[in-house]
């Protein structure tokens, strides 16, 4: 009985994340939602199933002699009766109660304080090459591709442009010097990169608040240090306050 | 059974069906219902009384990293326990008899390479070499089966290509070490593996949908137990250990092919996005990537505890120290030759 309200609040658990809202965004990727809508489905119905079947098994105890095959192969030397389930089962409630009373919420400052600077991405673009920017107007751009350009464009390309960048803040070891950041996943929140941009001309908001910063890259002093070891800055023109957006990470 | 399932509830359901079935049932059945209402019933309040308590940011980050890790493993585990149940209950023994060389030595090496057709990750890996097993498939076999399958699947290795650009020496490097680990873990266990360490689990003979279900939920219950043990270790280490301790380490050739080796183990990361995690560990050496991209699919935190809970304590307490050195070594050895 307990396995089957186990398996039924768990597959509920994620089925509540990701079908019907997107908290899910805080953990892993978009993509991956259609796999979560499957696996939650399977494990709730089976729950469900399991459910039924408990229920029904006392009344035809006796006459059913499928069930009695049943329970010669469960005493098969694993050293607990599954009828019951076994112990170490429960702990799957575990994640449940994680997602139900502390909601965690999208890695912020606290995560992206952790990591130092993050290396340089190795993106593809860095091989083929970043296309060039408009003059004029601001161009709104992942914080991802900011880093890249700052750091692996040979051409140089954002020098002079004006950009946008939407992040949260986080506050720098010195006084006066803050980020706005953005995790980078590559598949679930146990592998998030932060990607850190300084931000001058501008005094810090609270921390972990969403902001957009408009502005332009201040080129590096000098070309010799190495990538991976200061964050690139940004001259910035206005910082607004802006909602989380409901995707989170980059 | 399921036809006769749906006559049998719907006759139940008209007659006063609770009373009666609650009374033939053992002492302590009816309380685990009623526990559970209490469970359920306290997870909602605890939603609005405790959640606005529980906002210090170490926490939350834990809360955020553990729960990423357990849905993001918890499609391919679905996909493993969906696998190895059909295995289990559709595929007849003697298929695997004729597929697999007589020769248990044999075996290995084939076992190893059928790895590169299942595209999940290591959680999915574990239940289907547990129903290769219980189909009567040489455990060593199997067991080359689970090493190899996570790292050499194709989705992986087009996953290691997109990360590692214009470096096809890379997943080549990858595929290569990965599967001569794991033919010769399963040649090792074969040689000096007793059978008392392992516990094959063994399953009802039965087959069709009964056989699959029953399957399904026990794998089930074991595997989400024991995964969400392996997650709660990894996200802990993963907000306590931080992470400039290991490019400290890095200019240290030897220490930094170890230190990879060890933070594959500790991050717990899916083998399908390994790659990226280590193209972006810039610091390190090429061989200290390899490693850690070999090194990752076969042992790491969840995978001990899958395995653990799986086939026993006394089969992962030798089988993954075999598995972590010559994963090391190989690594090592095939990242001197081709990178």
């Amino acid at each position: 009985m307990s396995q089957g309200l186990v398996l039924l609040l768990l597959g509920g658990a994620v089925l509540r994340i990701s079908a019907f809202s997107t908290s899910y965004l805080n953990y892993v990727k978009p993509g991956f939602r259609p796999f979560l809508i499957a696996a939650g489905a399977v494990v709730f119905i089976l729950g469900a199933i399991i459910l039924v079947q408990e229920w029904r098994k006392p009344a035809k105890e006796g006459p059913d002699e499928e069930h009695g095959e049943e329970h010669a192969h469960h005493d098969d030397g694993h050293g607990h009766d599954h009828a019951h389930g076994p112990r170490v089962a429960w702990l799957m409630t575990l994640p449940v109660f994680a997602i139900f009373l502390i909601a965690p919420p999208a890695l912020g400052s606290y995560a992206a304080a952790r990591d130092d600077v993050a290396p340089p991405p190795p993106a593809r673009e860095v091989v083929e090459g970043y296309a060039p920017l408009p003059d004029g107007q601001a161009v709104a751009m992942p914080i991802g591709e900011f880093v890249g350009r700052a750091w692996g464009d040979p051409k140089r390309s954002l020098t002079g442009k004006r950009v946008r960048l939407t992040g949260f803040v986080v506050k720098g070891k010195k006084k006066d010097t803050w980020y706005v950041a953005r995790m980078q996943l590559n598949c679930c929140a146990a592998d998030a990169l932060a990607l850190k941009v300084a931000v001058k001309g501008a005094p810090a908001p609270a921390e972990n608040t969403w902001v957009e910063v408009t502005g332009t890259w201040i080129p590096p002093k000098s070309d010799k240090l190495p990538n991976g070891t200061v964050p690139p800055e940004i001259e910035s023109v206005s910082v607004v306050e802006v909602p989380q957006p409901t995707e989170p990470y980059e | 059974m399921s036809d006769r399932a749906m006559l049998d509830w719907s006759t139940d359901a008209d007659s006063p069906v609770p009373p009666s079935s609650w009374g033939r049932r053992s002492p302590t059945a009816p309380v685990l219902p009623w526990a559970f209402v209490a469970l359920v019933g306290a997870l909602i309040a605890g939603r609005f009384l405790l959640a606005p308590y529980l906002t210090s940011p170490a926490l939350q980050t834990w809360a955020t990293i553990f729960v990423a890790i357990c849905v993001q493993a918890l499609p391919f585990l679905v996909f493993g326990v969906l696998l190895s149940a059909a295995i289990t209950a559709f595929v007849p023994a003697s298929f695997w008899t004729r597929a697999l060389p007589r020769r248990p030595y044999a075996a290995v090496p084939v076992a190893g390479a059928a790895g590169a057709v299942l595209p999940g990750c290591e959680c999915a890996s574990v239940p289907v070499a547990s129903g290769l097993m219980a189909r009567g498939v040489t455990p060593a076999a199997a067991l080359a089966f689970l090493l190899a399958s996570p790292a050499i699947n194709p989705v992986v290795l087009v996953s290691t290509a997109v990360a590692f650009p214009g470096r096809p020496e890379m997943v080549a490097a990858r595929f290569a070490a990965s599967l001569v680990v794991a033919v010769l873990a399963g040649w090792l266990w074969l040689r000096f593996g007793r059978a008392e360490w392992l516990r094959v689990p063994r399953r009802a003979t039965g087959r069709g949908w009964g056989a699959f279900q029953d399957a399904m939920r026990h794998d089930l219950l074991h595997a989400g137990g024991f995964l969400v043990v392996g997650g709660v270790a990894a996200a802990t280490l993963n907000v306590v250990v931080p992470r400039s301790w290991l490019t400290a380490i890095a200019e240290n050739p030897w220490l930094s092919v170890l230190a990879l080796a060890l933070l594959a183990v500790v991050l717990s990361i899916c083998s399908e996005a390994d790659a990226f995690v280590a193209a972006s560990l810039t610091a390190f050496s090429p061989t200290a990537k390899l490693a850690f991209l070999v090194v990752g699919p076969m042992v790491d935190l969840k995978l001990i505890a899958l395995q653990a809970g799986t086939f026993g304590r006394s089969f992962a307490v030798r089988f993954v120290p075999l598995t972590f050195a010559l994963a090391v070594g190989v690594s090592v050895v095939t990242g001197w030759v081709l990178l």
